[in-house]
């Protein structure tokens, strides 16, 4: 099954919904150009404006007043704009948003957008740095320009959150987006996106807060929606699902000022779209590690969990070394990448030992947790989940029996070995199956010479560029490094694109799912094959032979399962997991 | 500040509060590392911190909380204040909006704090006179008035950063009866972690 390379379904589906007058949606939107090059790498690339930004306003009732259902003080009403044009939009895009699902995802992959040169790597301190232009508004032909926007607010169409530009300014843009949701909720429907010209507007409504993306990124309306959901987590993450009680007392509560200070939270999250795979895959990687080290972690975070711990997890950077949950408590990859995130992003947790609480919205999204974070390391830290508030002095002291132990098992030292060598390289992937279990570089090109031209020969066997495996039973993937032609950070996030369309259209509810996909343009061919077990995502040279290419996927799925022990984490809560696999969506 | 071997231990917990951007964390880490950084981050939730402080022939450990001044965290707040043996209300000095909050806190302590907690105010940022908003007289009065010590600080130059917890520390030793460890405290209620304290006066 083959949902096709072809583009032109998109075209069918899509092209209705262009909206041509260009009045129709926020004014000029769709008029305005495209910076090309240099717009795309401020889109990842930016300097620091984060915290302090939104820090300063917070001097309204407090949250604890808003918990505990206190008045809050009047505010001002925004008026919502005449919706006469933007509702002309909002109808249009609902009537013909289910038509188009079976042609979303599928979408022609052209690239002519311009990829950033920022390193993707897990360097916490770049994510940081993302520039919020806090002095741009709608009115700026800069803020128009930008790629791709992110909006929280509320459904009274109070602006929370904007990816860029300074909030308050954006109270009427986020009228019109309000007015826009809620002129197709008054016919009884709901918005899923909006086409304009170039830019795709994907809506999300949860509760009394829409979350709205406004793209022209090419991406899938299910990788936006996706990433959405993302971003309802994260908030949730910060300030858990009871938030909704402060608009039921009040509907114009002004939320803003209750995510001060997580600006580069989110920013950093809207970072992690464009490399960091587990935001597609809804499953989280591990760092590979012996067996036997991994062992000894798991082995003194078990007993910190028989103790009263919720979760105890014990990352580098953003991979799994190790992490336990209590009986029949499972973590949810999604809020394993919401967590690190929030962890990762935040530089007060490097300074000292932290106890904050946090909410994990897929375990529970109404109530918080109290996290107990601590960094060994540059990268390397334990986070310890409880529901008791008063907890800390015992957490502070399993950390220090967790530390004896990794220390004298010489965990951290492996972990930091395993973070500059350990990585799977798909030069190494042997190409004869009898050279199974081994690790060695494949030299052996001889075998398949027929497909090994020397521009072949860069990367891995058959013109292996890249690969991403996912095992569905453990929730978890590992990627390989990438081969020297997509060395460079903006060739990486391209592939990830890539990738993101492909999973989504193999996960095409009305169209698929399907089981395997080939598909070639002139960056590479990309082969995807899901079975019960797992879910490859490869990459080839865009020359590569397809019979080569397949038996290359296939020693790849051979390769891994030799590697398993140590590339992923099979602890009890991942028996668990198999036993119990059955998460719900969002 | 290293404790000698003959001298007595005494732990001290002490909170910071305050609005955003303070100063909390930069008091802190000036105190308990002797650093400082232009851009201090947003603190998440709260901070541990613990530092010991020689006064005359005892030592004192402080326990260190640096709680978050964003809004979010503020119901938090208690389980840190309550048992807590001295606070530390800062606002910054060039921010008039951050002195109305520090009152604030300073009404939060003695509605619901304990009466035996010493209340430090803290001006942080006295480096930025050119752009001060809070008269050092004014601040100065509402101290007395609600029976504070006041301090004007700076984390950037390091000015009375020390001084405000050696204050403190003494004042714990002076006049303070032996803090009763329970009396609505969440945080500490690991039993070996109060080291019982004399009352004895020093300097």
């Amino acid at each position: 099954m083959d949902p096709g390379p072809n583009p032109t379904p998109d075209d069918k589906g899509l092209a209705a919904l262009s909206l041509r007058a260009p009045a129709a949606l926020p004014p000029d939107f769709a008029a305005v150009p495209e910076i090309e090059d240099e717009e795309e790498e401020e889109d990842d690339d930016e300097g620091y404006f984060t915290a302090a930004s939104r820090g300063g306003s917070s001097s309204t009732a407090a949250w604890k007043e808003e918990m505990e259902g206190l008045e809050e003080e009047e505010e001002e009403e925004d008026g919502p704009p005449s919706p006469s044009s933007s509702g002309y939009a909002g109808e249009r895009g609902s009537s013909l948003a289910s038509s188009a699902a079976g042609g979303a995802g599928i979408e022609e992959p052209d690239h002519h957008d311009v990829d950033a040169p920022q390193p993707h790597g897990p360097g916490a301190e770049d994510w940081a740095r993302d520039k919020k232009h806090a002095d741009e508004d709608d009115a700026s032909a800069s803020w128009r320009k930008r790629k791709k926007h992110f909006f929280i607010l509320s459904n009274s169409g109070k602006p929370i959150y904007s990816r860029y530009g300074d909030e308050h300014k954006l109270a009427g843009f986020s009228a019109t987006l309000q007015a826009i949701v809620s002129f197709v909720e008054n016919s009884a429907d709901h918005i899923k996106f909006v086409r304009a010209g170039k830019h795709q507007i994907v809506f999300l409504v949860k509760g009394p807060i829409y979350l709205v993306c406004i793209s022209c990124t090419e991406e899938s309306y299910e990788g936006l929606r996706g990433q959405l959901e993302l971003m309802y987590g994260q908030m949730l993450l910060i300030l858990t699902k009871s938030v909704n009680r402060c608009f039921e007392k009040n509907p114009k509560f002004d939320m803003a000022p209750l995510l001060g200070g997580t600006d580069a939270v989110f920013l950093s999250l809207i970072r992690a779209f464009s490399w960091n795979p587990a935001t597609f895959l809804h499953a989280y990687t591990c760092l590979p590690l012996a067996q036997a080290t991994r062992r000894a972690a798991s082995a003194v975070l078990q007993d910190i969990a028989d103790s009263g711990v919720l979760f105890a997890l014990l990352m580098c950077e953003h991979k799994v070394i190790s992490l336990v949950g209590a009986q029949k408590a499972t973590l949810h990859p999604d809020d394993i990448l919401l967590l690190a995130n929030f962890i990762l992003s935040s530089e007060s947790f490097r300074t000292s030992e932290s106890f904050s609480p946090i909410c994990l919205p897929r375990y529970n999204p109404m109530a918080f947790l109290y996290a107990y974070v601590h960094f060994f390391d540059e990268n390397t830290y334990l986070t310890l989940l409880t529901t008791r508030p008063d907890a800390f002095y015992d957490l502070k002291d399993s950390r220090a029996r967790i530390q004896d132990v990794l220390l004298k098992a010489n965990v951290l030292l492996e972990v930091q070995r395993s973070l500059h060598e350990n990585a799977l390289r798909v030069e190494d992937v042997p190409v004869e199956l009898s050279s199974q279990s081994t690790s060695l570089p494949a030299q052996s090109s001889q075998g398949n010479s027929q497909s090994l031209s020397s521009e072949m020969a860069i990367g891995g066997p058959a013109g292996l560029w890249h690969f991403i495996y996912k095992s569905i039973y453990l929730d978890q993937y590992v990627s390989s490094e990438f081969a020297s032609p997509i060395r460079n950070p903006k060739q990486q996030k391209r592939l990830y694109k890539a990738y993101q369309k492909f999973y989504a259209s193999m996960h095409d509810k009305a169209s698929g799912p399907h089981r395997t996909q080939f598909r070639r343009d002139e960056d590479y061919v990309l082969f995807c094959w899901i079975t019960q077990d797992f879910e490859l995502y490869a990459a080839f040279n865009p020359l590569a032979d397809k019979t080569q290419a397949i038996k290359i996927c296939n020693r790849v799925c051979q390769w891994i399962r030799d590697l398993e022990n140590e590339i992923f984490v099979y602890g009890e809560s991942t028996l668990a997991w198999q036993y119990h696999h059955c998460w719900g969506d969002i | 500040m290293a404790a000698n071997a003959g001298n007595k231990i005494r732990n001290a917990k002490v909170v910071l509060l305050g609005d955003v951007g303070a100063g909390k964390s930069s008091l802190v880490l000036r105190f308990v590392k002797g650093q400082f950084v232009e851009f201090q981050e947003s603190t998440i939730g709260a901070a541990f911190f613990s530092q010991t402080l020689a006064v005359s022939d005892e030592t004192v450990k402080f326990e260190i909380w640096d709680t978050a001044g964003q809004e979010r965290y503020h119901s938090l707040a208690p389980m840190y204040y309550r048992g807590a043996a001295a606070a530390i209300v800062v606002y910054d000095i060039s921010n008039q909006a951050s002195f109305i909050r520090a009152k604030k806190w300073v009404q939060e302590l003695q509605a619901q704090g304990n009466p035996n907690t010493v209340v430090a105010l803290a001006g942080n940022k006295a480096d930025l006179l050119e752009t001060r908003q809070v008269q050092i007289e004014e601040a100065k009065t509402y101290a007395q008035e609600n029976g504070l010590f006041f301090m004007e600080t700076s984390a950037k130059t390091a000015t009375n950063v020390n001084d405000i917890f050696y204050e403190i520390a003494k004042r714990l030793l002076q006049g303070q009866p032996a803090q009763n460890p329970q009396a609505g405290m969440v945080l500490s209620q690991r039993p070996n972690e109060r080291v019982v304290s004399s009352a004895s006066c020093c300097s």
